[in-house]
């Protein structure tokens, strides 16, 4: 059966980068939101059973959506994907719950990796 | 081939690229600023702005534009694209970035001036370079210029001398959580330059 990947991110460019980005190979079916709060709302929808997430977003940013996955204990598996590479930043996201942070620019190799890493993506 | 002189546009899928782009390399300079201070810094959404260069102030939203501030600018060139960078720094920010940055000597003119030019060179150097490299250009840098200490915003844009009329304005508002300092990097294009950067998007746009 085909993933859920809900692509969560303010800007048009970085949503088809991240898209193109994922593996040819692997059955998902793609739904996007432009902020967090549109995120938490497909979320509650199963949409994001594996949700890249950016982090600087209107409405409510990516921290936001990571509490509120927290607080009502929604399934998803979050990967982060954002230009904000302070140490910092990385810190707080994995302590909110994040899986994996992966730097923009996306490229198509790292995306591959960290999802092999953690098992989302298998056999091929 | 006939020359057209073409009118210099914005559409909106070209702002939200430009915004991306911006996104990731004020990014690469907040990082490297923050291992500099052991701090956090918060990310704006970078705003982006196709003005006349008349009408630069009201680039500057977030600057508080009744506070004293000192500026730097910067300029830049490579591949045919130009522009200027302009970093505004408000000099109540002065005493916490002496303090994050152990600074020993008086906090005179001149010990600020060095902190702000370390500051910028830092935020200027990594933002322009994070972005040549997302569109493959090499930017040389200029030696960076003082535009002036203890002014007033509305001063201090009065005395760059823009020879172009349009303008492609890239705005990023830098705070740092928990002390006191922002500040304001502006990122000019000129005139000429956004016909060749609007190609090189539109082709990362495809």
């Amino acid at each position: 059966m085909a993933t859920n990947v809900l692509i969560c991110d303010d800007s048009s460019f970085a949503r088809k980068q991240m898209a193109r980005a994922i593996p040819k190979e692997w059955e998902v079916d793609i739904h996007f939101a432009g902020d967090g709060v549109e995120g938490v709302q497909a979320i509650r929808e199963g949409k994001g059973e594996v949700v890249f997430l950016d982090l600087t977003m209107p409405n409510m940013d990516g921290y936001g959506v990571l509490e509120t996955i927290r607080k009502e204990d929604l399934p998803a598996m979050v990967i982060v994907v954002s230009g904000d590479i302070q140490p910092d930043a990385q810190d707080r996201v994995r302590k909110l719950g994040a899986m994996a942070f992966i730097k923009k620019p996306i490229d198509a190799d790292k995306a591959r990796e960290v999802l092999t890493e953690y098992g989302i993506l298998t056999g091929a | 081939m006939s020359v057209t002189s073409t009118a210099v546009s914005l559409n909106e899928d070209q702002r939200d690229c430009y915004q991306e782009l911006t996104n990731v390399a004020m990014g690469q300079a907040a990082d490297r600023l923050a291992r500099l201070l052991d701090v956090y810094v918060v990310l704006p959404i970078p705003k982006v702005n196709l003005i006349e260069s008349s009408d630069l102030h009201m680039a500057i939203q977030d600057a508080e534009t009744d506070s004293a501030m000192s500026a730097v600018c910067q300029g830049f060139i490579g591949s045919g694209i130009a522009g200027e960078a302009l970093l505004l720094f408000n000099d109540t920010s002065f005493s916490d970035l002496a303090a994050l940055m152990n600074y020993g000597g008086e906090l005179d003119r001149y010990g600020e001036l060095e902190l702000l030019m370390d500051v910028s060179s830092l935020l200027i150097g990594a933002c322009i370079q994070g972005i040549g490299e997302q569109l493959e250009i090499h930017f040389n840098q200029g030696h960076p210029v003082v535009l002036g200490q203890h002014c007033k915003v509305d001063d201090i844009l009065k005395s760059g001398n823009h020879q172009w009329t349009k303008t492609l304005a890239i705005e990023i508002h830098y705070t740092i959580e928990h002390v006191n300092i922002d500040c304001d990097l502006l990122l000019l294009f000129t005139e000429d330059s956004v016909a060749k950067l609007n190609n090189k998007i539109n082709y990362l746009l495809d």
